[in-house]
């Protein structure tokens, strides 16, 4: 059984900031594995050794995904090998270009029974790759795992849904997002962060896949920061708190809001 | 120029704005339904110009027919593509976007079309900037769906897609025994985040929620990690966006990716104990100091 995990390598925007332009500025931001990607590795480790499977990561991006620290940094977390694609034309890819990538990756490694990837992207949060991955390869995809057991072929996999969970049993291979509290993750050792530096990395080149062409050119013809709400600011005095609820409750029935 | 929209529909008619969006196109607006007969009868008579149905689920989930959604779209491939921001939509648009090789955007504030194409105001990184995307070829959008539509007089006929699902099926429904809720229908709402010490506390943030006529919500690692109430219920840039009347911010630190979820709130309350805390940044009234003499002093206040 082969497991693949898909992760990425970017920046948290809480670091980075907006210019007047609307343009953002990342050059005080630091690269690491995105926020959720190592509750993935480890739910995708408990179950590659639970069935004997290989662990593969997988990442794709532009230039600097493919530095050595972060190959060491996801493959600390328990991955057999990596493979990455890495070129500067990714650099403004959508997230539909950067699916069709990786589904090109998952059919270059070959035989692989599952996909697990994190729930969300600290950058951009909108938990559509692994929807748009298990398009591109024709197979399931469901979101919010929280627990996966079974071998290739058969794979029994619980979710969560409103007001509740779900199981649901899944025949051939799927691509599986795991919800933020899956599992937690292991703090890599001393010894994973040697083990890693002997482990496999495999750099393709893009143009040695067979990435299908989008549809659609996107082309930014503005860009903006959006005008936040002016906030009053106001810091009441909480010396004693029964004054202070009083004066926050005037004000805010004066303004309407209770 | 008027471009033709499909909206991808899973186990729930929530799908008020995205007809919306769709029709002020102006053109076609079709609907594929991967959920019970009674939500294709729902959409059929919400003003849409079509309606497809994938036939009754059985034991397989909704997500189970995306490939099937994707052949119904790509048979009549649209400039558009719209679901809403739930798990099961998310899977269908993506199987159809990844048929179509269509563009995906997920912050759109504005969306139109000209001669040249389909133009979407977009917000991206956690809602930090905008830009403005002109898309050539086809643009499938995440949104937040809205309200069941009502009944527009009449309705279309539904036709039903010999459809063929996913190896998937479900085999077994657990409750939580969390309510569920619709945030966005709150006019007034309380987040509560990791300044509160025990789960047992929160005796102390529903009398607050009593006396305000509130729902209570959370910050991420509330409801993921501690698991003091359902997924529903936290609030952030992968979470719910709300835009209620008045937000109380009860020990939430404020980083960004709550914040944005918050942005709409038209008066934001802040009570925290460590006076830099980000959050007092975009609060119109702050309160510093311990939530455990606040809370109760505020609801004491409004009785």
């Amino acid at each position: 059984m082969k497991i693949v995990v898909a992760y990425k390598w970017t920046c948290d925007p809480e670091e980075a900031t907006v210019r007047a332009d609307g343009t953002v500025d990342w050059s005080r931001a630091k690269p690491g594995i995105s926020a959720y990607d190592p509750v993935a590795m480890e739910l995708a480790r408990r179950l590659a050794e639970a069935a004997g499977a290989e662990l593969i990561g997988v990442t794709v991006g532009a230039k600097g995904v493919g530095v050595a620290i972060a190959s060491k940094a996801a493959l600390s977390r328990g991955l057999d090998r990596v493979v990455i694609i890495e070129d500067g034309s990714l650099q403004d890819a959508g997230r539909s270009e950067l699916a069709a990538v990786l589904a090109a990756a998952v059919r270059h490694i070959g035989d692989v029974d599952l996909v697990v990837t994190g729930d969300s992207s600290v950058d951009v949060a909108a938990k559509m790759v692994p929807t748009l991955l298990a398009g591109e390869l024709g197979w399931p995809a469901v979101g919010e795992v929280t627990a996966v057991s079974g071998q290739a072929g058969t794979l029994r996999v619980e979710r969560a849904i409103p007001g509740g969970t779900q199981v649901l049993e899944i025949s051939g291979p799927a691509v599986l997002a795991a919800s933020a509290d899956a599992a937690v993750p292991r703090v890599p050792g001393m010894k994973d962060l040697l083990a890693a530096g002997k482990k496999p990395v495999e750099h393709l080149e893009l143009t040695a896949l067979d990435v299908p062409a989008r549809s659609a050119v996107m082309t930014v013809t503005g860009r903006s920061r959006p005008d936040r709400k002016a906030r009053k600011g106001q810091l009441l005095d909480t010396t004693d708190p029964a004054a202070a609820a009083a004066e926050l409750v005037s004000a805010l029935r004066g303004a309407g809001a209770l | 120029m008027s471009v033709n929209a499909w909206i991808v529909v899973g186990e729930q008619p929530a799908i008020g704005d995205l007809i919306t969006v769709a029709r002020s196109l102006g053109g076609q607006v079709a609907a594929v339904v991967a959920g019970p007969r009674p939500v294709a009868e729902t959409v059929a008579a919400s003003g849409v110009d079509k309606v497809v149905w994938c036939g009754a689920l059985g034991d397989a989930p909704a997500e189970a027919y995306a490939q099937a959604v994707a052949d119904i779209v790509a048979a009549d491939p649209p400039r558009v593509v719209l679901g809403g921001r739930n798990p099961g939509e998310r899977v269908l648009l993506g199987a159809a976007a990844a048929r179509l090789r269509a563009a995906v955007l997920t912050g759109a504030r504005s969306v139109s079309a000209d001669g040249a194409g389909v133009i979407v105001v977009n917000a991206v990184f956690g809602d930090i900037a905008d830009e403005t995307v002109a898309v050539s070829g086809p643009v499938a959008l995440l949104l937040d769906g809205g309200s069941v539509p009502p009944a527009g007089g009449g309705s279309v006929p539904i036709e039903e897609a010999a459809a063929t699902p996913l190896a998937m099926k479900v085999i077994e429904t657990k409750t939580s025994g969390f309510d569920e809720v619709d945030l966005n229908a709150a006019p007034r709402v309380i987040g509560v985040g990791r300044g509160l010490k025990a789960k047992e506390d929160l005796v102390m943030i529903e009398a607050l929620a009593r006396a305000t006529k509130a729902e209570i919500a959370c910050s991420r690692p509330v409801a993921e990690g501690l698991n003091w109430m359902g997924k529903d219920r936290y609030i952030g840039s992968s979470g719910a966006h709300i835009a209620p009347q008045l937000y109380f911010a009860v020990g939430i630190s404020g980083q960004l990716q709550h914040m944005v979820g918050v942005q709409g709130a038209e008066t934001i309350v802040a009570i925290n104990s460590d006076p830099n805390a980000a959050v007092f940044k975009e609060t119109d009234y702050g309160l510093v100091g311990d939530l455990y003499q606040l809370v109760p002093a505020i609801t004491a206040a409004l009785k």
